[in-house]
């Protein structure tokens, strides 16, 4: 079912207009937004969620805007700081590391939509960088990518504590990347499509949300979405009180910022391909693309198009970071794993119940039909 | 160490409902999202409003806000200065006695009328601990523990030696102190 008005005009200069302009909105919302704020939401959520208040004594002339000045003051002091690199390690891997751990983040980006599609005097403007028929595999193969990243860091960096943090990524990453994989095959069973587009149109109706038609897949997705993020559930690669900081031990300076920046970009990742799988991605509830377009008639056809792409695009954004919040509520909540107990999660429990999930799918397909 | 000891069960039998994780897990991420979102709507309206005492977190923004000072908190050690003028000290030496690191040194003079009084009057505030003892051997209430604690260090010792100057302080500004002097001076004597 390739549909070919997806593919450029051949007119080509509207279409790399729309994508740069895309490219840059997506950069930066990520690099611009998500990357310096999560940091902030992180220490005051976790701050209000505990009884305390936070940083919050940074300040510029007096102003310390509720402690978003310290990210400011974080970024002074880790672009002012030593770029250590340990005697022993391998100083190539140890430079590459940080660049392949933080590069998928920002592509996997590429293919998830922040909007449907729209006719905008005459040009087909579609929301998403990227159209690829294998949309979320690519998602999988690029976050796959990641994984090399904090691999390579724990070779590298010539410290046990940090091999054994690889090992673990290595592990983990492993075990839970079959199981979402599985996980999500019941989702492409009831949409048929692997491109993500297609699975944000059928998902105009609310009832046909993907938690409404896989609500055991979505309780294992976002498990695994969790343990893919290696935040405090599953954060056994960078566990403190066993191996230190796990394989960025000797990371220092900018270097070590970029460990962090991927870990919070992939989270809005995570976010974002929950929200376009299991959450109607840009679909306003119960409100279709030809309604809002005829509620914003009074604009003139094209304008109205205008105007339902911002609603869209802010309803899309909102929803991610509703899951943000979710996440870090998840991750201030809960204790670590043990090991094993990770692993034992990954492949006795997760990995048959996708299996079991792949299976009534398809039975209630056949019963449907 | 009989008796006194609770075992903990480390074999723990979870329930089915327990070991599916997923509704402990909700429970739990609503126990500390129900501390976030009270805590978050309190601190916006104590934002907006100016008052700190809706907050529901009960952290005091120390150099903006200050907590209430109990009636007792012994601060900086000043003397009194009458409604004369005059110190109200008569150099009699008591509390340089009782000081028990030793910071306080009297130089005693007579004034014309006969009165005593101190020529000079040193007191070190670095080596001065609180204590509120010169307060209780003054017979005079001539000494009495202020409630001053902010900006009272120095990156110098020497800036922390207070003179006669630096101490006195109007009598009427020390009036709250010198009432609670009183009131437990006699609750002391069962008056």
């Amino acid at each position: 079912m390739f549909d070919y008005t997806y593919l450029p005009e051949p007119n080509m200069v509207p279409y790399l207009v729309e994508t740069m302009a895309k490219i840059i909105f997506i950069f930066s919302m990520n690099m611009g937004v998500f990357a310096p704020l999560l940091g902030w939401v992180e220490r005051k959520q976790s701050a209000l969620m505990q009884d305390r208040i936070g940083a919050n004594r940074a300040d510029i002339f007096g102003f310390t805007l509720f402690g978003l000045v310290h990210v400011m003051t974080d970024a002074l002091k880790l672009l002012t700081k030593e770029d250590f690199i340990p005697r022993g390690a391998d100083r190539t891997l140890h430079y590459l590391a940080p660049f392949i751990a933080v590069a998928p983040a920002l592509v996997a980006f590429a293919v998830i939509p922040f909007g449907g599609q729209y006719n905008l005097w005459g040009h087909k403007a579609n929301m998403v960088i990227a159209d690829l028929d294998v949309g979320i595999l690519f998602v999988f193969a690029v976050a796959s990518i990641s994984t090399y990243g904090s691999v390579i860091a724990g070779w590298a960096s010539n410290n046990n504590w940090s091999l054994l943090g690889g090992i673990r990524v290595g592990a983990q990453m492993l075990s839970y990347e079959v199981a979402m994989g599985l996980t999500l095959v019941g989702i492409f069973m009831v949409y048929g499509s692997l491109r993500l587009t297609d699975i944000g149109v059928a998902q105009e109706n609310f009832f046909h949300w993907g938690i409404f038609l896989q609500p055991l897949g979505f309780f294992l997705f976002i498990t695994c979405a969790l343990a893919e993020n290696k935040r405090t559930p599953f954060d056994i690669p960078e566990a403190e009180s066993e191996i230190v900081a796990g394989y960025f031990t000797e990371y220092s300076g900018l270097k070590f910022a970029m460990f962090w920046m991927a870990e919070f970009l992939e989270m809005v990742t995570i976010s974002a391909v929950l929200v376009a799988l299991f959450f109607g991605g840009w679909q306003v509830p119960f409100v279709s693309h030809a309604m809002l377009a005829d509620l914003f008639g009074f604009l003139g056809r094209d304008w109205a198009q205008v105007a339902t792409m911002l609603v869209h695009v802010m309803v899309f954004w909102g929803k991610v970071l509703f899951w943000i919040f979710i996440l870090m509520l998840i991750r201030w909540s809960l204790p670590r794993f043990r090991y094993d107990q990770v692993m034992n999660l990954g492949w006795k429990i997760i990995l048959p119940l996708a299996l079991v999930n792949i299976f009534i799918t398809a039975l209630v397909m056949l019963w449907v039909k | 160490m009989a008796g006194n000891y609770k075992k903990v069960n480390r074999t723990l039998k979870m329930t089915l409902w327990e070991r599916v994780y997923v509704f402990e897990i909700i429970r739990g991420v609503l126990l500390t999202a129900s501390h976030f979102f009270p805590n978050l709507w309190g601190a916006a309206r104590s934002y907006l409003s100016g008052d700190p005492s809706i907050r529901k977190i009960k952290t005091i923004y120390y150099p903006e806000e200050v907590p209430p000072i109990p009636e007792a908190y012994r601060g900086r050690p000043v003397l009194v200065r009458g409604a004369d003028g005059k110190e109200k000290c008569v150099a009699c030496g008591l509390c340089e006695v009782a000081c028990p690191p030793k910071c306080i040194s009297i130089v005693g003079a007579m004034r014309e009328d006969g009165t005593r009084y101190p020529e000079t009057y040193t007191l070190n505030g670095a080596v001065c601990i609180f204590c509120g003892l010169c307060e209780e051997a003054c017979p005079e209430e001539a000494i009495v523990m202020s409630y001053d604690y902010q900006n009272l260090c120095e990156y110098d010792r020497s800036l922390m030696v207070y003179d006669k100057e630096a101490l006195l302080i109007p009598e009427e500004k020390l009036s709250k102190r010198l009432e609670y002097i009183r009131r437990r001076m006699y609750n002391k004597c069962n008056y």
